[in-house]
């Protein structure tokens, strides 16, 4: 039979030995090729009731897959990340077909938070909470390790529970050391500072401020944190 | 000048609503009804809560069958309407019921013969019929109205059901070609329902398009995904195997994920469509009424006299004209009543005119 749709084939899907003799008869290659069946076999509600859960993951179940929020998209349009696809993301997570989801765990981590499909969604999904929601319950499961993004939104958390004000220098720091991205060079480092204090973007300076009554506060910050399942950052 | 008599044959929403607007105005009304009973289909298929209020059908028919009842109409249940000869005056109608035939002279019909659901047998490939768990609208309404969702094969609760929409409408091969308006509104008001009863069971209605127009769309179709979970899966399902386990396999293509789906289900609700009830077509062809292309009564102008015919004094409402909700059957019952009322004033005023 003709494949038609030849784009759909996944390499881990061919299957092709390299040198094979079947009964006398050279069959290396392209010969002995056999793909293996796409078969949507079954549906895991558990998934979809996980990911709904989550603070900010309530809306995941109102998505109708029109790709308003993947048309805009900075990463699928303008990065041209075309694996990043937000309503498929979704799509997957309402059925629950993790195994697919899966095939996605490093890139789905890459958002960016710039918020353009939460403004344009006609259907009032916080695509950007949902998204992050998906990896956090793949990540839980097991499914997928850790990531840079996943890394970040535990130092973050860590930073703004010590006093209750994010300390963006200490944060930066924290993170660049641990992670060492490439683009990160010292001399980057000091041209973005300087530009940041001069703009007023950044409002931390060496001495670190706290929020008043903080101690009372991380209490009930902490009780909620572990009420939704995210390890309290003690 | 006498009031006018009409004679209006059905009793479900249309022919009520058009009893009562007769006497209402004066006027004199019989209302001939084939069933035991008045309230038509709605009634008779035992529906459980109509869309897109979610009223029980008795919460919105039985004030309408009570008041028809006391204002004087004569309500004719159990009866048929054997022939209608239009003379110089009016018509000439010979009901029967009861064991006997009575004749009556009347200045006006009014058709309001509804509609069918389309049997899904004819559909072989869905195995209705065949595998217990694959049933219809009808069916699942009767099932909601008794309070008792269980799998027909075994008794017990199903896990998940799914919604098939569009079967015996907008498909070629069954000589369908239109849409039957209301399968998709009341297969998520189903789905809805089933959730509401048992939020353990997950549902799924497998879609081509989602047609829930006008107020539907947020009333129905949004709240199901939002409020009530309700899934949508984008594929028409080819036809419906059993597994090893006896639950139901519907074989489907997934067009999102592009995929072919094998997934099992509990039990499948066919959204069966509507098509012209014999009754209709009988009355249809006794009348001398013309059906339009997809087998129902034509109007004379289907947009500016949706419920005027090509036959003098003969009006026609509600289903008998094309698949239409029970508030769109209730105001077309009313039209027809003033056009048959404004019909026999006209012609009354001719012959003194004449005289």
């Amino acid at each position: 039979m003709p494949i038609h749709e030849k784009n759909l084939i996944e390499k881990e899907d061919l299957l092709e030995k390299e040198k094979a003799v079947v009964d006398g008869v050279d069959v290396s290659g392209r010969w002995n090729t056999f793909i293996r069946e796409r078969l949507l076999s079954d549906y895991h509600e558990d998934f979809v009731e996980e990911v709904k859960s989550l603070p900010g993951g309530r809306t995941v179940t109102n998505c109708w897959q029109c790709g308003t929020c993947t048309s805009g998209c900075c990463l699928h349009t303008d990065y041209g990340l075309r694996e990043f696809n937000p309503r498929y993301f979704i799509y997957l997570a309402q059925i629950g077909n993790v195994d697919e989801l899966k095939k996605y765990g490093d890139v789905i981590w890459r958002c960016i938070s710039c918020n353009k499909c939460v403004e344009r969604c006609p259907k009032g999904v916080k695509v950007e909470e949902v998204v992050h929601n998906i990896d956090e319950v793949l990540r839980r499961r097991g499914v997928t390790e850790d990531t840079p993004g996943s890394r970040w939104d535990r130092t973050y958390l860590d930073n703004i529970m010590a006093t209750g004000v994010l300390d963006e220098l200490g944060l930066t720091l924290k993170y660049v050391r641990a992670e060492k991205p490439e683009d990160f060079t010292r001399g980057f480092m000091a041209r973005m500072a300087v530009k940041i204090i001069r703009n007023g973007n950044i409002r931390t300076g060496p001495i670190r401020r706290r929020t008043r009554g903080w101690k009372k506060m991380k209490k009930v910050a902490e009780d909620i944190l572990e009420r939704d399942g995210y390890a309290s950052a003690k | 000048m006498a009031s006018p008599k009409i004679l209006i044959i059905g009793g479900g929403p249309a022919g009520l609503s058009a009893a009562q607007d007769i006497t209402d105005a004066g006027g004199e009304a019989i209302l001939v009804e084939q069933e035991g009973f008045l309230g038509g289909t709605p009634k008779r298929l035992h529906y459980s809560l109509l869309a897109p209020d979610l009223k029980p059908v008795e919460e919105v028919l039985d004030p309408l069958i009570d008041s028809v009842q006391q204002s004087g109409a004569r309500c004719m249940t159990g009866a048929k309407v054997e022939s209608v000869n239009s003379g110089r005056n009016g018509f000439t109608v010979t009901i029967s019921g009861g064991g006997k035939k009575v004749e009556e002279k009347v200045d006006a019909v009014v058709v309001a013969t509804g509609f069918a659901h389309w049997d899904p047998h004819k559909k072989y490939e869905y195995a209705y019929g065949v595998y217990p768990d694959v049933i219809d609208f009808k069916d699942f309404e009767k099932m909601l109205s008794d309070g008792n969702i269980v799998r027909p094969s075994n008794g017990q609760v199903p896990r998940r059901v799914a919604w098939l929409l569009c079967v015996g409408s907008r498909d070629r091969q069954v000589g369908k070609f239109y849409c039957c308006r209301l399968g998709c509104a009341v297969s998520i008001k189903q789905a809805m329902e089933v959730r509401r009863i048992n939020p353990a069971i997950d549902t799924y209605v497998y879609y081509m398009d989602i047609r829930t127009y006008g107020f539907w769309e947020d009333k129905l179709y949004w709240k199901s995904m939002e409020e009530f979970g309700v899934k949508y899966i984008r594929g028409r399902i080819g036809s419906i195997n059993r597994g090893e386990d006896g639950r139901l396999i519907a074989m489907a293509e997934d067009t999102i994920l592009q995929r072919p789906s094998e997934v099992p289900l509990d039990m499948v609700v066919l959204a069966t469509g509507m098509e012209a009830s014999e009754g209709t077509r009988e009355t249809a062809a006794m009348l001398g009424l013309e059906l339009e292309e997809h087998g129902f009564v034509k109007p004379l102008e289907s947009d500016s006299m949706p419920v005027s015919t090509a036959v003098p004094g003969v009006f026609v409402c509600g289903t008998a004209t094309g698949p239409k909700a029970i508030p769109d059957s209730i105001t077309e019952g009313s039209a027809a009543a003033i056009k048959a009322l404004n019909y026999v004033r006209k012609r009354s005023i001719k012959v003194q005119a004449r005289a």
